[in-house]
């Protein structure tokens, strides 16, 4: 550790930490560009410039090792001078795209430019541009835009260091240095769209993004990406009803800063109902009706086929649902009505990784291609396996006379007509649906149910730590969350109430389901480690709880699991 | 003065200069031979090459002028450095504009710079040292890598030379074009097969440097000296020189407006006035209007100022210029010194790596604006603009000393010959519309500055 | 909702077609000669890194085939483990490898100071005028020459200093532009 007063405020930090981190500690943000706590250190941008006391020249802070009994003047006229002489040499060529520029908003030039230099300029030189490499493709989610390049060498060091392809690089030298990939090989990793989000400018920025919504209308929620297991925190950015992007929330013991591409860019399909109400089957027609008529049709096709046979109905959980969802399917099926197959079947996804320092190995992997096959299976959901029901139905021999699917999409294959033609031999078909598929279609009880970004509950990553994801949209009128429905399903039975949220189901059911005991809904770990949510802004909150010791985050992080409350 | 003998440029008249079997016969490879031999008995020990170094008083020949012998006591001991190899790397980049001289020395007497380089890995503890030659030097990489193979043919170099029991090998690396691979950590970046981008100091090679490993970059030049010293010691080395800081022979490198360009040895402090009558004086006798003394990286100076400027470290230091690379470029009367600014700020332009932010963008700034100038669109502005970017671009704002070195003509030069600029600007097309003055009004009638704005 | 992936992306008309930073395609397949190939082995035993042998290596290349294309970017790049995009970063930065064909003569002018001082770019323009009007870079109809201009060669001494390929060509000012250009031919 070391003693490092900054701005007369005395702060101790570890002996591994650099000037920029020990004024960040003492509460001093210095600007800055291509300084990334995840990044090795190059001292480029020159923004980070301080005085320190004993030493004549003035110095790019983020270059510096503490050492014990510095002095640092992060705010005096020289460390000011320098940083207004490093804004005013970015901004000389930088072009004035502000008005069409997609980082307004959320853009470090525009934020430092506030904090440092002339509020003039005082140029009248034409400005370089690089015409063909402004507005073009350089991968398939990312564009880049070089005239806006301010050359930090963040998306390099990013595509070089953590996604380890490489593809970028630094071509030509001196002021017509401009980020590009060689011929032929593209801007095309798992992590691209997190290339865009390290650069500080509008220099890369992400297709799907384009043009959206200016980011300052935004509304955010704390939300986990529900893509795979390994639950990558995210923000969920959204704004009158529909989500526009999600972007990664830092979390040191999950995904780090990151997120990968097949989760980053499924944010607008969470976006749309196929259904607006609840729709019976009868003889080939189909007709909407209310909530009422619909969930009590349920009730009497279960309790009839329960009477016969409890065998002959079959729940099928998802993967994809909450924790809650899930208890709440276990609790009313196999406890009140008695119909014991409660089962879920999670496919196994293409390998999802994300790189973390904490994590043995270096990157965290997911291989299920759903949130929370652990939580569903914690809750009493039981993993569908040989000899399971859901084995037997597909194998044809086993024909339910209920088939209740809690989730239209808990499987990819549930576009597969041959897999649909299988679970459509059942008698009734329940389904939870929001986006038209073969299983909606065929369903004789159709329940519109909201997308993650209308719900809240908890998922059990890969790594056994449970996550809270919040609200963002409440859902459009009738829709409900599958939360809501199995507790209005439950009042037909006499059980639940139907004044439960997720959190006084969670607090419900974590004293018997494994992994949530002593848990509290708004613990830190449960809720999401970081306060902030934008990955721009998110990593000076690191600085201030950087560990040395990598091994120690995720100590950490385990110990807060399981040590209780907060 | 008179009394002086060349000693680095001794050979380079010869006939076969380059030959081994010549080297040999005028005394070449004599203190190689000794020191090996000396190293069996304990009569040479790398510390006693180095104490001679120190005590000869060499400093770099390339331009830094840091003391030689106190740069290798920078490299770790063994038992600090553990297995981690030493490196020697020879700085034959020379790039600096003006100078010519290590070229001079490749191309006529390359043993003479290997046989400083093996007394020095000797120093050093080196195994294999490289010699990073710049791209252009076709003709002098090839002279380089013809005397090494005959070194090893001759047995100097390779595996347990001349029976030792110590190896040395000697690889010639040739660059690609890039003046900023003369910085020694760009040298060490290309070497390594990158971009030529200097690096963060510390760590300073002579801890960490080439594949992370002790390094030590020197002068061509300097390794010629080297080999002089060990040939004839400290105290004989010592006493060539105007005093005990500024010692040895110079080779210096006169361009520009004079009769007889090209490289002159003399004592370290010979006075500009008498190496300028080595040179036959001025082209049809004009008049000294300017003088950068130590390669374009130095300020700029008066003619007269420069007139009885000892030409050594210390001495064109206390004329508020720099020694440098000694590559001193005169200018007569009839430049035109925006021009000639103008003609250097392009030269920085082209060559800033493009790593850091004040570099990069500063240095084509400032050619812009003299461009401009010189084109007669100069604003009333403009001189003084010139000088306060100039002023915002050095003293740590950079990564390394580009930077400085780009400032340098600007800084010196504007204050010397204000007129001049002044007047291309005066007869400029536009000529009222000043820049910062008009900022100024703008900014009062916004009533805004950075004060009070969100963070 | 309006933009989003499928916004348009392209660039203002008239603007270069993208690939001016690019590496061109020589359109074949390139491997090492074996006399290229023998002095690649040799390289690579000088050096405790693979990668310190990139500026060699490109040399090398440049030696087989005259300029450094797409091609023999990747097949450096495979050769010494590299990824393509940080050898042709490494490319990009050095000014003496060639992104294209050259002419027969590759005519480099010095520019720098103590060559301006002795007229050099007027020699530098002279030799662009008599050679056809070449742009700086422009390789003549008949692929004999390219000229370009070239910061210091350290032969200031003999300035206006030039060199063609690899050769030193001293003093070559506007009287004796013609003569020197002439034996070129």
């Amino acid at each position: 550790m070391a003693k490092v007063t900054v701005d007369g405020r005395t702060v101790e930090v570890p002996g591994t930490a650099n000037v920029l981190e020990a004024c960040r500690a003492a509460g001093v943000d210095v600007p800055h560009f291509c300084y990334h706590p995840r990044l090795s250190i190059v001292g480029q941008c020159r923004m980070c410039m301080v005085e320190i006391e004993g030493v004549p020249k003035i110095q790019a802070s983020c270059t510096v090792p503490v050492r014990d009994g510095m002095v640092v003047l992060a705010s005096s006229e020289k460390a000011l001078a320098a940083r207004n002489a490093t804004m005013e040499f970015l901004l000389i060529n930088h072009p004035l795209d502000c008005p069409i520029c997609d980082q307004a908003g959320e853009c470090k030039l525009q934020d430092n430019a506030v904090a440092a230099g002339l509020p003039v300029s005082r140029t009248v030189e034409p400005r370089r541009q690089f015409p063909g490499y402004d507005r073009t493709s350089i991968g398939p989610h990312v564009i880049a835009d070089m005239t806006r390049c301010i050359q930090c060498t963040r998306c390099i060091r990013f595509c070089s260091e953590i996604a380890g392809t490489g593809e970028l690089t630094f071509i030509e030298r001196g002021g017509h240095t401009i980020v590009w990939t060689h011929e032929g090989k593209e801007l095309d990793n798992a992590w691209s769209g997190c290339a865009a989000d390290v650069c500080p400018v509008g220099a890369l920025t992400t297709k799907e993004f384009r043009f959206r919504k200016r980011v300052w209308w935004l509304d955010k929620a704390k939300s986990v990406c529900d893509g795979c297991e390994i639950g990558c925190n995210i923000s969920i950015e959204h704004r009158d009803r529909a989500v526009y992007r999600f972007l990664p929330r830092v979390n040191l013991a999950v995904n780090d800063f990151w997120m990968c591409d097949h989760g980053r860019f499924r944010a607008e399909e969470l976006n749309g109902n196929d259904f607006t109400r609840p729709v019976l089957r009868k003889a080939g027609t189909a007709r909407e009706t209310h909530w009422g008529e619909a969930l009590d049709a349920v009730k009497a096709a279960v309790d009839a086929a329960v009477a016969k046979d409890p065998a002959s109905v079959l729940v099928l959980g998802s993967a994809r649902l909450s924790t809650e969802e899930s208890w709440l399917l276990a609790q009313l099926f196999k406890g009140t009505v008695g119909a014991p197959q409660v089962e879920f079947h999670a496919d196994l996804g293409p390998e999802r990784r994300i790189k973390n320092p904490s994590v043995p190995g270096g990157w965290l992997v997911g291989k299920e291609a759903a949130p929370n096959s652990r939580g569903a299976e914690a809750a009493g959901v039981a993993r569908a396996g040989k000899g399971s029901a859901l084995a037997r139905l597909l194998d044809g021999s086993y024909t339910p006379e209920v088939l209740y699917i809690a989730d239209a999409e808990f499987t990819s294959r549930a576009s597969d007509p041959a897999f649909i033609l299988a679970l459509c031999r059942a008698k009734t078909l329940v389904v939870h649906g929001r986006r038209t598929n073969l299983l909606t279609d065929a369903a004789d009880v159709l329940l519109p149910v909201a997308s993650l970004a209308g719900k809240e509950g908890t998922f059990v990553n890969v790594l056994g730590l449970v996550q809270r994801f919040q609200l963002a949209i409440v859902p459009p009128p009738i829709v409900r969350t599958d939360l809501e429905v199995l507790l209005h399903l439950g009042k037909r039975w006499g059980v639940f109430d139907t004044q439960w949220t997720a959190k006084s189901v969670f607090e419900l059911m974590k004293g018997t389901v494994p992994g949530y005991a002593g848990l509290g809904w708004d613990s830190a770990a449960v809720a999401g480690n970081e306060p902030t949510v934008s990955p721009t802004s998110a990593y000076d909150v690191l600085l201030e709880r950087r560990l040395s010791n990598p091994a120690e985050i995720l100590a950490a992080a385990v110990a807060e699991v399981a040590g209780g409350e907060k | 003065m008179s009394d002086f003998q060349p000693v680095l440029s001794a050979r380079l008249g010869k006939k076969n200069s380059c030959a081994l079997a010549t080297y040999v016969a005028d005394g070449g490879y004599a203190s190689w031979k000794k020191v090996l031999a000396g190293s069996k008995t304990g009569e040479w020990t790398p510390a006693k090459v180095t104490d001679l170094v120190k005590a000869s008083g060499l400093r770099g020949r390339g331009g830094a002028g840091f003391p030689t012998g106190m740069k290798w006591t920078f490299v770790p001991s063994r038992e600090k450095r553990g297995e981690k190899p030493v490196y020697l790397l020879c700085n034959a980049d020379e790039s600096e504009p003006g100078t010519f001289k290590d070229r001079i020395l490749i191309e006529k007497d390359p043993h003479q710079i290997l046989e400083g380089m093996m007394l020095a890995s000797f120093a050093l503890d080196v195994k294999h040292a490289y010699i990073y030659i710049r791209g252009e030097m076709v003709h002098g990489a090839e002279t380089l890598n013809a005397a090494i193979d005959e070194a090893y043919a001759a047995g100097l170099l390779g595996t347990n030379v001349l029976g030792s029991g110590l190896d040395l090998d000697i690889t010639v690396h040739r660059g690609a074009g890039a003046y900023i691979c003369g910085e020694e950590t760009a040298l060490i970046e290309s070497l390594e097969g990158k971009r030529g981008h200097p690096r963060i100091k510390p760590p300073f090679p002579a801890v960490s440097g080439v594949w992370d490993a002790p390094t030590v970059v020197n002068n061509v030049e300097t390794l010629c000296c080297v080999k002089h010293i060990l040939d004839r010691g400290a105290d004989w080395f010592k006493g060539i020189g105007r005093n005990e800081r500024n010692t040895g022979p110079k080779l210096y490198c006169v361009s520009g407006h004079v009769e007889k360009p090209g490289v002159y040895e003399a004592p370290m402090g010979i006075p500009f006035r008498d190496l300028l009558a080595m040179c036959g004086g001025m082209k049809g006798g004009r008049k000294v209007k300017a003088v950068i003394p130590g390669g374009s990286s130095a300020p700029m100076l008066t003619g007269d100022e420069m007139m009885d400027v000892p030409l050594d470290f210390d001495g064109v230091a206390a004329a508020k210029s720099m020694l440098g690379s000694a590559a001193i470029i005169v200018m007569d009367e009839t430049t035109d010194i925006p021009k000639a600014v103008t003609n250097i700020a392009k030269f920085y332009a082209h060559e800033s790596c493009g790593q850091c932010t004040p570099c990069r963008e500063g240095t084509p700034w400032l050619h812009k604006m003299l461009k401009r100038i010189v084109n007669g669109q100069g604003k009333k502005a403009d001189v003084e603009m010139l000088l306060q970017v100039a002023g915002q671009m050095g003293n740590g704002m950079t990564i390394c000393v580009f930077a400085d070195a780009a400032i340098a003509p600007v800084l010196s030069a504007i204050p010397k010959f204000r007129e001049e600029f002044e007047a291309y600007v005066s007869k400029s097309a536009t000529p009222g519309f000043d820049q910062p003055a008009a900022a100024g009004i703008t900014s009062k009638v916004a009533e805004r500055t950075a004060e009070g704005m969100h963070s | 909702m309006s933009g989003g992936a499928n916004t348009p992306v392209e660039t203002l008309p008239g603007q270069p077609p993208v690939g001016e930073h690019g590496a061109l395609s020589c359109g074949r397949e390139l491997s090492f000669s074996p006399g290229a190939e023998a002095r690649f082995q040799k390289l690579l035993t000088r050096y405790p890194t693979k990668q310190a042998a990139l500026l060699p290596t490109l040399w090398i290349a440049q030696d087989e085939w005259g300029w450094i294309s797409r091609e023999a970017v990747d097949y450096v790049a495979a050769r010494l483990g590299l990824s393509s995009a940080f050898v042709w970063g490494v490319v990009t930065f050095y000014t003496m490898y060639n992104r294209a064909p050259v002419g027969k003569h590759l005519i480099q002018v010095c520019t720098s100071i103590s060559c301006h001082l002795n007229g050099a770019e007027e020699v530098f323009h002279a030799c662009r005028r008599k050679l056809g009007d070449l742009k700086p870079g422009q390789t003549s109809a008949d692929g004999k020459f390219t000229v370009v201009e070239v910061e210091c060669l350290a032969q200031c001494d003999k300035a206006p200093a030039v060199m063609v390929n690899g050769d030193d060509h001293a003093s070559i000012t506007l009287e004796n532009l013609d003569a020197f250009l002439s034996e070129l031919k």
